[in-house]
């Protein structure tokens, strides 16, 4: 009885983490990071995290199918670059139409060849990574791309404006996307289905999902919010810069698997991977509130990406090493319960 | 009842006063020891035995501006007008009165660019001015990633210094930098790569390396080198390794000398350009770039010119010793160890005299001017200098 209650406890540690990380990291901040604990440096880390946290969203949804994108760097470049490219011929409302359905077109290309060429992800969006890399630079002449006009500036400022306290536009449009994400995902029925795609294709075509359709969902869903994320940095920045989205890939597929979103697919959340970002963030500004350099900051990022991983490749082990084990049948045959019930 | 009150309030009023004073007092001697210290600032050394504080005493007119510089061509020097002539034309806005009451004691923040031993040498340049100011200093490094550069600015503003430092990531994106610092009422200077005009608009100056007129110098004597080693040649085919994309650099340090090459030596003629990718400051993606270039003219390039004297350089030298090529002329960006051996070993015909320290020391010294209550030079350049073979001894042990 002891041993199982510890079981659970273990269970619910690991199943909450994440949030167990959240606020340990928090704590810790508030308590001891000079300068943490106020209003600005608040909003000033949920403004930091709106990139990735958006970015996030699909990404999270992918990899929940067992795939991964790896071209959502570029493609929040792209859009940048499209948004700021645009402008003087479209203006921002149809730049931005346009840099939407690019990054949505970009997943569409990378889901095809995924769910019907039977390519596999990595390489799939490991040469979109790449096509679209050359195409920016061409696009841009290697310059980073603003535009002349005192509008850009107007954007900016009002989505960086504290309508809310710690809440700017910015934030409020990620944790909007967030909760309907997540909504979706544990609410309905197409949600599930992404869980069960990525759990176990073919039980899925099995079950009569259609799994192409789901794939390509999910790779246009992770070019979509890539976009999105390159868009606002964008116009947050008022200039798309050539490196735009190039650190984002790293720091979200970290978050992503530190939130707990299995790589093989099958398990995860969009709101564990945003407070995995958040978490991060927060170690991230305290080294640098503490005084410690940049090789701190990715000494700590490895550190715990680096245990993460060798927790999920434990786990993984764990289970397959008791997978088709039923230890209470077990008690029943030693206690001789099963054969007395058949005589 | 009335009486006492009114006592009180004199009382008050008299303890104000005389508080105020006692300030006014205290920033007064803080400025005057401040000032005092000015001899001991201009004596300060770089590790190469050069004066840290080495600004520019190059008096070259502006020219005046071409209505639509996009529209000349890439070769012709006024296309570049708004780089290289960046913050002449500026009309500063909303910029903070200096407190004149001493460098003594103040808070500074430095934001730089990215890790790599040349910023490592900078901020020791500031931190020298720094220590001799008794400055509360720190220096945050983005690694390179301009959203990470906005959340340090961020955090920068949140600790309310009483200047920052920035050298900006990228051009374009540093005018809502600058913008955003100002808007919070923190003095901002700016250093090292240029910013887009606009971005001085929010700034007290901008101090730095000339670097399309450090360029344009190397370009004159790399091309009377190149005609002293092709003397019989029409055409001498040249090609550029690129700092990285978006920052000035990446323009200086290709285009300067190409648009000066244009009417200094016109018979040179350019056959490749390129930024090494994925890692611009990298021997080995150098080194593969290059071999492709001798691959594709072979005896037709005579000469390249880098952005970077350290890992480029090498990369360049790797690729020309495994194509057995001894008579290619390379001039480079910088005085590193690397660079300044190579140039020791007659290998690198010249580099500009990139002074990382007084890059950092001349950011950190025009903080203290101000706040000594001197008007900043809206630009102020680093000494311009060609090192070669000749007087490369003198710059020795390297900064870098």
């Amino acid at each position: 009885m002891r041993r199982s209650k510890r079981g659970n406890l273990l269970a619910l540690g690991d199943k909450y983490r994440i949030f167990i990380l959240f606020i340990v990291v928090f704590l810790f901040m508030s308590l001891f990071a000079p300068r943490f604990f106020n209003l600005f440096n608040f909003t000033t880390i949920l403004n930091a995290v709106a990139l990735n946290a958006v970015v996030a969203v699909g990404f999270t949804v992918l990899m929940i199918c067992g795939h991964m994108d790896l071209s959502i760097g570029t493609t929040i470049t792209f859009a940048g670059a499209l948004t700021m490219g645009l402008q003087p011929y479209l203006g921002f409302a149809g730049a931005i139409v346009i840099a939407l359905l690019g990054g949505a077109l970009v997943g569409l290309f990378n889901g095809f060849l995924v769910a019907k060429g039977k390519i596999n992800s990595f390489i799939v969006t490991l040469g979109t990574m790449t096509i679209l890399q050359g195409s920016i630079y061409q696009f841009s002449g290697g310059n980073s791309i603003s535009v002349n006009t005192d509008q850009v500036f107007v954007i900016s400022d009002f989505l960086q404006k504290n309508f809310l306290p710690l809440l700017t536009p910015r934030t409020i449009l990620v944790a909007a996307l967030v909760i309907v994400m997540e909504f979706i995902l544990r609410r309905t029925r197409v949600g599930r289905n992404f869980y069960i795609v990525g759990g176990n294709r073919n039980t899925a075509w099995l079950a009569g999902i259609a799994t192409d359709r789901y794939l390509i969902a999910a790779f246009m869903l992770s070019g979509f919010t890539a976009a999105v994320g390159g868009i606002i940095t964008a116009l947050v920045s008022t200039a798309a810069t050539l490196k735009l989205g190039e650190n984002s890939l790293m720091y979200v597929l970290t978050a992503t698997i530190i939130g707990g979103t299995a790589m093989s697919g099958g398990k995860g959340g969009v709101v564990r991977s945003v407070v995995a970002i958040l978490s991060l963030e927060m170690l991230y500004t305290g080294i640098i509130l503490f005084g410690l350099g940049n090789e701190v900051k990715i000494f700590f990022a490895g550190l715990i990406l680096a245990y993460v991983v060798l927790y999920e490749s434990y786990a993984t082990y764990r289970h397959e090493k008791t997978l088709g084990q039923r230890p209470e049948l077990m008690k029943e045959l030693e206690s001789g319960l099963v054969f007395k019930a058949k005589a | 009842m009335k009486r006492i009150t009114l006592v009180i309030a004199a009382l008050l009023f008299g303890a104000v006063l005389v508080f105020a004073q006692g300030l006014s007092a205290a920033q007064q001697a803080n400025l005057k020891a401040s000032l005092a210290l000015e001899p001991t600032a201009l004596a300060l050394k770089s590790a190469d035995n050069q004066f840290l504080l080495a600004p520019s005493t190059d008096n070259r007119k502006v020219p005046a501006r071409p209505a639509d510089p996009n529209k000349l061509a890439e070769t012709d020097p006024l296309h570049w007008y708004d780089m290289e002539w960046a913050g002449w034309n500026v009309t500063p806005t909303n910029i903070p009165k200096s407190p004149a009451d001493g460098a003594i004691g103040k808070k500074v923040i430095m934001i730089v660019h990215g890790d790599h031993p040349w910023t490592t040498a900078c901020i020791l340049g500031a931190k020298k001015v720094a220590d001799a100011y008794k400055w509360q200093f720190k220096a945050l490094s983005p690694n390179w990633d301009k959203n990470v550069q906005d959340q340090l600015i961020d955090q920068a503003i949140n600790e309310k210094p009483d200047m920052i430092l920035l050298i900006p990531l990228d051009a374009k994106a540093a005018v809502q930098q600058a913008r955003k610092i100002n808007q919070a009422g923190v003095p901002l200077h700016m250093f090292n790569t240029l910013p887009d005009a606009a971005a001085l608009n929010f700034s007290l100056g901008w101090t730095g390396p000339d670097d399309f007129g450090q360029f344009r110098l190397l370009a004159r004597a790399w091309a009377d080198a190149l005609r002293k080693a092709n003397p019989v040649a029409k055409e001498i085919g040249v090609a550029y390794v690129q700092h990285a994309p978006g920052g000035s650099p990446y323009f200086a340090r290709s285009f300067g000398p190409i648009s000066e090459l244009s009417t200094y030596a016109p018979e040179i003629k350019t056959l490749e350009k390129a930024s090494p990718t994925p890692a611009t400051f990298d021997a080995n993606t150098t080194m593969q770039l290059v071999s492709d270039w001798l691959t594709k003219y072979g005896p037709k390039l005579k000469g390249i010119c880098a952005a970077d004297d350290s890992a480029q350089a090498l990369g360049i030298f790797q690729a020309l010793e495994k194509a057995g090529r001894t008579d290619v002329i390379v001039v480079a960006a910088g005085n590193s160890k690397q660079g300044m051996d190579l140039v020791k070993d007659g290998k690198l015909f010249g580099i500009t005299y990139q002074t990382a320290e007084g890059d950092g020391g001349l950011a950190a010294k025009s903080a203290v001017d101000w706040f000594n209550g001197k008007t900043l030079p809206i630009r102020q350049n680093l000494a311009q200098h060609i090192i070669t073979k000749a007087d490369v001894a003198g710059f020795y042990p390297p900064q870098w």
